[in-house]
């Protein structure tokens, strides 16, 4: 499979603050990736180097083999963007906006973006400024799906979104990225909506990458035991196999890419009291938070 | 592609383009009834020797009409664009990006034109029942500098709003200001008749200030 998405040794500072360094991934045609990391760990500004919106200090992002910095009209219509916060026209109403965007791309099909407008209870010539975030969404979502694109980048796309918008926002997604054989490069602050939704993941902390490949992989590498540990003077966060540990008084929660049977044979080798060792079933959220930690 | 960001652009700046021309030719009707309401009670030609040797401006309160509405319409037609930084989207279109710019550049001067070519026509279809060709064509050359800094405000204008950091923004705002001032050196019949011409050329030139915002915007300066 060819990458869609193609990202360099990216390197970028904010004055002196170093966002990150020599950062490399790739997005295969086809494939859904979700892009995970706290505030500040460098989403957005992934996104706007993507965009051609910030110029990395090192490195090269490419797109359909172009540099981001100088994409082509021809690939910038194969490109549907999700602004953070589905920000959209909003001095326009949902008719004026499928008429702006339909004169800009040749594959433009209005169907979907149709479809999903008649679930939304707006009248005909409402503002969209005027429409609540859900609504806004699913205006911001339509309009991308009628541009029929190949790739679509998706910033923080469920921000502001009640339950029942962020289900459907997704489903929708899903069913039609694996329909179309459409590839997707997503962020979210909301994690379990990714795992409804993703492929692969990507995930990462202040000035590197913590985690990249499929998300099966990672869900079935990564674990995390509980147990209750005694008096001893070996520091478990030294470990090489030790990812996180967070510990509250005599309560621990490992969080290593080991088996079971790995972990259990090195705290007796070495001699560690522990008692209650049991292994915690994750869902993507609770490996995010063991991969990053609780602050 | 055009047609669609005309599009964008009119519904943008259709509401203040009509109450902006409007506003406009009432100010130039206002001046010709003060011009009527001063010949009638002065008798017409000691009124004109007044306008040709006593330098009685009687176009002067038009000095800054073409300056307000080239603002005006340079705000409401860009700060849309950076409001949530929608100039993403905008960027984001399959066009290229200075290009796009320039088109959106085109439609507001192409607009503030219409506008201007209004107030003109009525400036001269009402003038030319009161006033000899002379003292039209004399004022006529000098109302011309205001209406170029109605263009260059509309420039600069757009300039400023699309600069995304406050201290540029109010850097430009400073700049430009004195730039503008260089068009209201004089209001005397005449006074800028030489440099008309050159004035245009100036004028046009500032158009292209505009890209050096979306270069600062693509390359991060946010």
């Amino acid at each position: 499979m060819n990458n869609v998405i193609e990202c360099k040794n990216l390197t970028h500072y904010y004055g002196k603050k170093l966002v990150y360094e020599n950062l490399n991934f790739s997005v295969k045609e086809g494939s859904i990736l979700g892009l995970l990391g706290k505030n500040g760990a460098g989403k957005t500004t992934t996104i706007n180097i993507l965009h051609g919106f910030l110029q990395p200090r090192e490195g090269e992002c490419l797109i359909y083999g172009e540099n981001t910095q100088s994409l082509t009209p021809e690939t910038k219509s194969r490109i549907g963007f999700l602004i953070e916060g589905h920000v959209q026209y909003a001095f326009m109403d949902i008719h004026q906006i499928e008429k702006f965007y339909s004169g800009f791309y040749p594959r433009w099909n209005n169907k979907p973006y149709w479809e999903l407008m008649s679930k939304l209870k707006v009248g005909p010539r409402q503002k969209i400024s005027t429409m609540s975030c859900g609504q806004r969404s699913q205006v911001a979502l339509g309009l991308i799906l009628a541009q029929e694109p190949d790739l679509l980048i998706l910033d923080d796309f469920s921000m502001g979104l009640d339950p029942g918008y962020r289900r459907l926002f997704i489903d929708y997604l899903r069913t039609y990225a694996k329909e179309e054989n459409k590839t997707i490069f997503a962020t979210s602050h909301i994690v379990q909506d990714m795992e409804r939704l993703i492929d692969d993941v990507l995930i990462m902390d202040y000035n590197r990458v913590l985690a990249h490949g499929p998300i099966d992989d990672f869900m079935k590498n990564f674990k995390q035991f509980n147990f209750k540990i005694g008096q001893t003077d070996r520091d478990l966060r030294k470990e090489e196999f030790v990812v996180n540990l967070e510990v509250a008084k005599d309560e621990v929660e490992l969080y290593t890419y080991e088996s079971e049977a790995f972990v259990l044979d090195f705290l007796k080798k070495n001699n560690i009291p522990i008692k209650n060792f049991t292994s915690v079933p994750m869902g993507l959220e609770d490996a995010f938070i063991g991969l990053t930690g609780k602050y | 592609m055009f047609k669609s960001l005309v599009y964008k652009e009119w519904i943008k700046t259709r509401w203040f383009l009509l109450i902006l021309t409007l506003l406009g030719l009432l100010a130039v009707g206002n001046v010709f009834l003060k011009l009527q309401h001063n010949i009638t009670f002065n008798e017409a030609n000691k009124y004109w020797y007044m306008i040709l040797f006593q330098n009685i401006i009687f176009y002067k309160s038009l000095k800054f009409v073409p300056l307000v509405i080239g603002v005006l319409i340079a705000i409401v037609q860009y700060v849309p664009e950076i409001t949530n930084k929608r100039m993403k989207l905008t960027f984001h279109l399959p066009i290229n990006e200075n290009k796009i710019l320039m088109m959106m550049l085109a439609y507001g001067t192409i607009m503030l034109l219409l506008c201007y070519i209004l107030l003109f026509l009525l400036y001269i279809g009402l003038g030319n029942t009161m006033l000899p060709k002379e003292i039209m064509q004399a004022s006529l050359s000098s109302i011309f500098p205001w209406f170029m800094a109605g263009f260059a405000a509309y420039f600069l204008g757009a300039l400023i709003t699309l600069e995304v950091i406050w201290k540029y923004r109010i850097a430009y705002f400073l700049a430009a200001s004195a730039f503008i001032l260089f068009y209201f050196e004089s209001g005397l019949s005449g006074s800028y008749a030489l440099i008309n011409g050159k004035l245009v050329i100036l004028t046009l030139l500032l158009s292209i200030s505009l890209t050096f915002s979306a270069y600062r915007f693509r390359k991060g300066e946010m």
